[in-house]
């Protein structure tokens, strides 16, 4: 049954519609790998018994002709989205007890759609990483080479994607923690527009930034998998209260692309491999009837430093809320309730986390506010600003996911280092607009991701042109 | 951009969370190294820029005020290692 995993969503579906082979076979497939490639650590928990108790539901539904769009497929969930009366840890101490009174509202539409939940992968504490090593649960391996990082947030779900354990996976992404970890495992992954998910029950770092998204194997399983996700919850303030494109029948249109290049910040790429690989990419496109626009982004260096405020200001606020009375870690060894407080806090997040809150409490501070969190958001407006007018001009704009392929486990200990593997992806998010990474090429041996970022809205779009791109080439093909 | 003692004891007060003696050298060092790269945002001129707080205009939608029982209390409150008669416990706050 081996085989039955390394289909795409897009197969699966027809398979089990033609009961060519069953959501048992498939989730006991799943379940078999999962088991086998247990040291990759992608996974925090395993629905094991549930899970075979869905399939057989799921294969019920078939036979009575009753299948909902996703029946039977097995999924899996970063473990930032609640899950009603399930473990919900975030990839932190400070949530490892937390079992959730109720559910995302991500999860609960896949799983009215029919998907199975396989169970909640790993992530870096609070989606504060790049690497996937700042996990209360330790850190996850790169299937395609374990000494290397899968990339982070997210990349106990790009891992999963990439080692056969679940079909899909879905995953959220504040600065990069979708794209950069599709990058690094050679997978397919899209952060939709601002807006475009409901970010109900999915746990928060930085409110403005977080947008929930999916990580699969091809443009067209997450078209899919995006569509059945998508959509207004009025659970959701800042949700879009817009019509859901069919992303499934888009992905496959005929469509022109008018695609915008970032000249200056092209020819800075120092990876040459990295840079080399952008070009070959880009002329692929061209080579299939893709106009090719150079466009100037003139702020977008200032992507990062505006993003160090702004989502360490908005973290440090969103996580005061873990004061170790309602829920999350409480210290035992407390004889005040400011010793509460300070004890919880300070067991129960990492160092990552910690640097994050210290950077926004000092950036929020008096006397400070002006120099550095309303700057940054000045900052933001321009960066917003040059996307405005670039897609004037263009359908997409193209760029690499990052400056390199994985790194090796341990290796680099700067944060600031750490915080430029988000240097491309970062500009997206502080505009909320679309952007997905697939694979184009190799750096050092291991995948690269080319990224297309999109108009608001217009996810639908730059999925088909990585759809295109993915009939062209195999760089997202693996077994 | 330097960072001090005292603004380290600042920060720690504000965030609640304890900064212990081991660490507070290699913190300062982290967060001086992020904020100098922060402090690229000084080579732009912004005072005629207005702050963009959020990607997207939205205004918040209101639904209709009926009483919704989705998340029950108990269930919420469960979560707490420390409750009495529907009320979380904590140490004394008044002498």
């Amino acid at each position: 049954m081996s085989e039955l995993i390394n289909l795409s969503l897009t197969d699966q579906i027809l398979g089990l519609a033609d009961k060519s082979f069953s959501s048992k076979e498939i989730t006991g497939a799943y379940l078999n790998e999962i088991k086998k490639k247990e040291s990759l650590n992608c996974f925090i928990s395993v629905f094991e018994k549930e899970s075979e108790e869905k399939a057989l539901m799921a294969d019920e539904n078939i036979a009575k002709n009753k299948a909902r769009p996703l029946e039977g497929i097995p999924i899996a969930h970063k473990d930032i989205f609640c899950i009603k009366d399930k473990k919900t840890t975030c990839g932190s101490k400070m949530l490892s007890n937390f079992i959730s009174p109720y559910s995302s509202e991500v999860f609960s539409k896949l799983d009215t759609a029919g998907a199975i939940t396989l169970g909640k992968t790993n992530m870096d504490e609070f989606a504060m990483g790049s690497s996937n090593e700042t996990s209360f649960y330790g850190n996850v391996l790169n299937p395609i080479n374990e000494k290397l990082s899968p990339g982070g947030s997210s990349g106990g779900s790009a891992a999963a994607v990439r080692a056969n354990l679940c079909s899909f996976a879905t995953a959220t992404d504040t600065g990069g923690s979708i794209r950069q970890p599709a990058s690094f495992c050679g997978v397919t992954g899209i952060k939709p527009t601002y807006g475009r998910v409901s970010r109900w029950g999915m746990i928060a770092f930085a409110s403005s930034l977080d947008q929930a998204g999916i990580i699969a194997k091809n443009a067209k399983d997450a078209a899919i998998a995006l569509k059945y996700m998508s959509g207004f919850d009025q659970k959701d303030s800042t949700s879009l209260n817009e019509e859901v494109k069919d992303l499934q029948k888009e992905v496959d249109a005929d469509q022109e692309h008018i695609i915008g290049i970032p000249k200056d910040l092209i020819e800075n790429i120092k990876n040459d491999q990295v840079r080399d690989s952008f070009k070959n990419a880009i002329s692929i496109l061209e080579k299939d009837g893709a106009k090719i626009v150079e466009i100037n982004l003139p702020h977008i260096e200032y992507s990062l430093p505006a993003y160090y405020v702004i989502a360490p200001a908005e973290c440090s606020a969103n996580l005061a809320r873990y004061d170790g009375i309602r829920f999350g870690h409480r210290s035992e060894s407390v004889s005040s309730l400011e010793d509460l407080y300070v004890n919880s806090r300070t067991e129960g997040f990492g160092r990552e986390v910690k640097n994050r809150i210290f950077i926004g409490t000092f950036c929020l501070s008096a006397g400070y506010y002006d120099a550095f969190y309303n700057k940054a958001l000045k900052i933001r407006n321009l960066i917003k600003s040059d996307f405005d007018e670039a897609f004037k001009k263009v359908s997409s704009i193209a760029m690499p996911t990052c400056s390199n392929s994985s790194f090796e486990l341990g290796s680099i200990n700067d944060p600031v280092e750490m915080y430029e593997q988000d240097i491309y992806t970062i500009p997206a998010n502080l505009a909320g607009l679309p952007a997905l990474s697939i694979p184009s090429g190799t750096a050092d041996e291991m995948p690269i991701g080319l990224q297309l970022i999109g108009n608001y809205l217009e996810e639908g779009r730059i999925l088909n042109l990585a759809n295109k791109f993915q009939k062209l080439t195999n760089f997202h093909e693996f077994k | 951009m330097k960072i001090t003692e005292q603004d380290l004891k600042n920060i720690s007060l504000l965030s609640k969370i304890k900064i212990d003696e081991e660490t507070s050298d290699s913190l300062m060092k982290d967060l001086e190294s992020i904020l100098t790269m922060v402090n690229k945002m000084d080579e732009l001129d912004t005072s005629k820029i207005k702050p963009l707080t959020h990607p997207i205009e939205n205004t918040q939608t209101l639904r209709e005020d009926i009483e919704k029982k989705d998340i029950e209390r108990e269930k919420l409150q469960e979560l707490s290692k420390e409750k009495d008669s529907g009320f979380y416990l904590t140490p004394k706050v008044i002498e």
